[in-house]
């Protein structure tokens, strides 16, 4: 499947040659990851300009700053944003801005368009548009052990979360463990 | 095969949500809500987070007298909480200290109304799942799975006579489960009105009001620009923290995940500040200082939505 997959990002597939493979990504993550993988590979070889300058240099540096991937304190198995939804994250940025070209391109064959073509972020939908934010690459959050008093913030957020009406007062459980004086 | 091009990319961008939703996931969910608010029951749960596993006894008793209900931890820090029409009471033996906070004219503890269940259809496929039997009971299953990746997904599993709420797993975008609450033991109906009072005599234990009143932050010059598409603005206050913390809260939801927004002087706090992420399961607390401030926003949704509404916090003087 994945050559298929290769062979589609690079469409060479006919359009009843493409059926299984975009099902695949439907349902997929590893098909997906794969997708992604080749995005960015070809971006590579092809040594695209889609992301601003020094971008990069800066997720290396973000990289090498994270002092979190051997934190003791850690209390939940996968709880910060691994390496590679930073890869995910610039390989969406990057899926985004090929649509955006394909787009332009689409436009420049299709005759002018104007209202379209000056504006093609809008043309996206607004799901994609709004994974796209997401995938938008936050300045870099360093890991801390949680406040002192986290339990107060968790307990002043508690009572006004609708978990309340779907489990009555269970979730008041959810606290930081070890933080024997919560108040202190 | 440029117009290919674009469709694919659109395919995958628009990939997330596989499940449909379907009207009897949706009336059992109806039905979960209904039960939650209408049964008396007690049992014994398990809170499980990471490597976190605790144990709880909770009752709610109904009818005449009012609804109460009651929660107490029987591993690792002991606590308690009840809650009554117009209260919740949280009970801390080892520091003799309740936290008090009452109910405010406002919607302080939001009910889930009925068309809110159908707005969560928006941001959530809300399909049914495999039954299982827990605790003695058959149940059924909904699966709310996000349609974007801003929220995390649920499973709820309620028996299958009642509705009651058996088990309710949280999970993220890679099907990983954050946290869970699972009954080990429950019985529906027929409780005793005393099983919900608290076992403490608190006559001498210190008292800590949150003192809650509503508020208008951002005519004090706050605002929050981004909230994050389908949470809207449930509550805005201000409050007491601890012991004699002012602080304004905010508080954005979606109608299932909820984030609040805490800003708080900078001046005469105690505790050091320490800037950043941290995580406790399905909850993200991010902390950062704006204006003299400290913004620390805490949420049962992914770190980047919690960072995201964190980072468009922002003052301006009021003219």
């Amino acid at each position: 499947m994945k050559s298929k997959i290769s062979a589609l990002v690079d469409g060479e597939l006919e359009r009843h040659e493409a059926v299984a493979p975009l099902d695949a990504l439907r349902t997929d993550g590893e098909i997906r990851d794969a997708w992604r993988s080749y995005h960015l590979i070809g971006d590579a070889m092809r040594d695209s300009c889609v992301l601003s300058d020094g971008f990069a240099g800066r997720v290396a540096a973000r990289l090498a700053g994270e002092p979190t991937v051997m934190a003791p304190l850690r209390l939940d198995p996968a709880p910060e944003r691994p390496r590679w939804q930073l890869l995910s994250a610039a390989a969406s940025v990057a899926a985004v801005a090929m649509v955006s070209s394909v787009w332009f391109m689409l436009q420049d064959s299709a005759g002018p368009a104007p209202q379209v073509a000056q504006a093609p972020q809008r043309a996206l939908p607004a799901k994609a548009a709004e994974i796209a934010q997401a995938h938008e690459l936050a300045p870099p959050a360093a890991q801390v052990p949680p406040p002192d008093s986290a339990n107060d913030y968790l307990y002043a957020h508690q009572g006004y979360s609708p978990r309340n009406s779907l489990q009555g007062v269970a979730p008041y459980v959810r606290t930081v463990s070890g933080q024997t004086r919560p108040g202190k | 095969m440029m117009l290919r091009a674009l469709g694919i990319a659109l395919l995958v961008c628009s990939g997330l949500a596989q499940a449909q939703t379907s009207p009897e996931a949706m009336a059992l969910l109806r039905r979960i809500y209904q039960a939650t608010e209408k049964l008396s029951y007690t049992g014994t749960f398990v809170y499980q987070q990471g490597e976190r596993t605790e144990t709880s006894r909770i009752t709610r008793v109904t009818g005449r007298g009012g609804d109460v209900e009651r929660v107490e931890t029987l591993d690792g820090m002991p606590r308690e909480i009840v809650r009554t029409r117009d209260s919740v009471r949280c009970y801390l033996p080892e520091s003799q200290t309740v936290k008090v906070e009452r109910r405010t004219e406002q919607r302080a503890f939001p009910a889930m109304l009925p068309e809110r269940i159908t707005d969560l259809a928006r941001h959530y496929s809300i399909s049914r799942g495999e039954p299982m039997r827990i605790a003695g009971y058959d149940c059924e299953a909904v699966v709310l799975t996000p349609k974007d990746e801003l929220r995390y997904g649920y499973k709820l599993w309620a028996d299958a006579n009642t509705g009651m709420l058996l088990k309710a797993r949280t999970f993220n975008s890679k099907g990983e489960t954050v946290e869970q609450f699972s009954f080990a033991q429950l019985t529906i109906g027929n409780v005793p009105r005393d099983r919900v009072k608290t076992r403490h005599a608190t006559q001498s234990w210190r008292i800590e009001d949150a003192a809650v009143t509503p508020a208008d932050l951002a005519q004090a010059g706050w605002t929050v620009n981004g909230a994050l598409p389908g949470f809207r603005k449930i509550i805005e206050v201000t409050r007491r923290l601890g012991e004699a913390r002012p602080v304004g809260q905010m508080v954005y939801s979606d109608g299932l995940a909820a984030v609040s927004v805490f800003i708080e002087p900078m001046a005469g706090r105690a505790e050091a500040v320490r800037p950043g992420l941290s995580s406790l399961g399905a909850f993200h607390i991010y902390t950062r200082e704006v204006a003299n401030h400290i913004v620390t926003v805490v949420g049962e949704a992914p770190a980047a939505s919690v960072q995201r509404i964190a980072n468009t916090v922002e003052f301006r003087r009021p003219q």
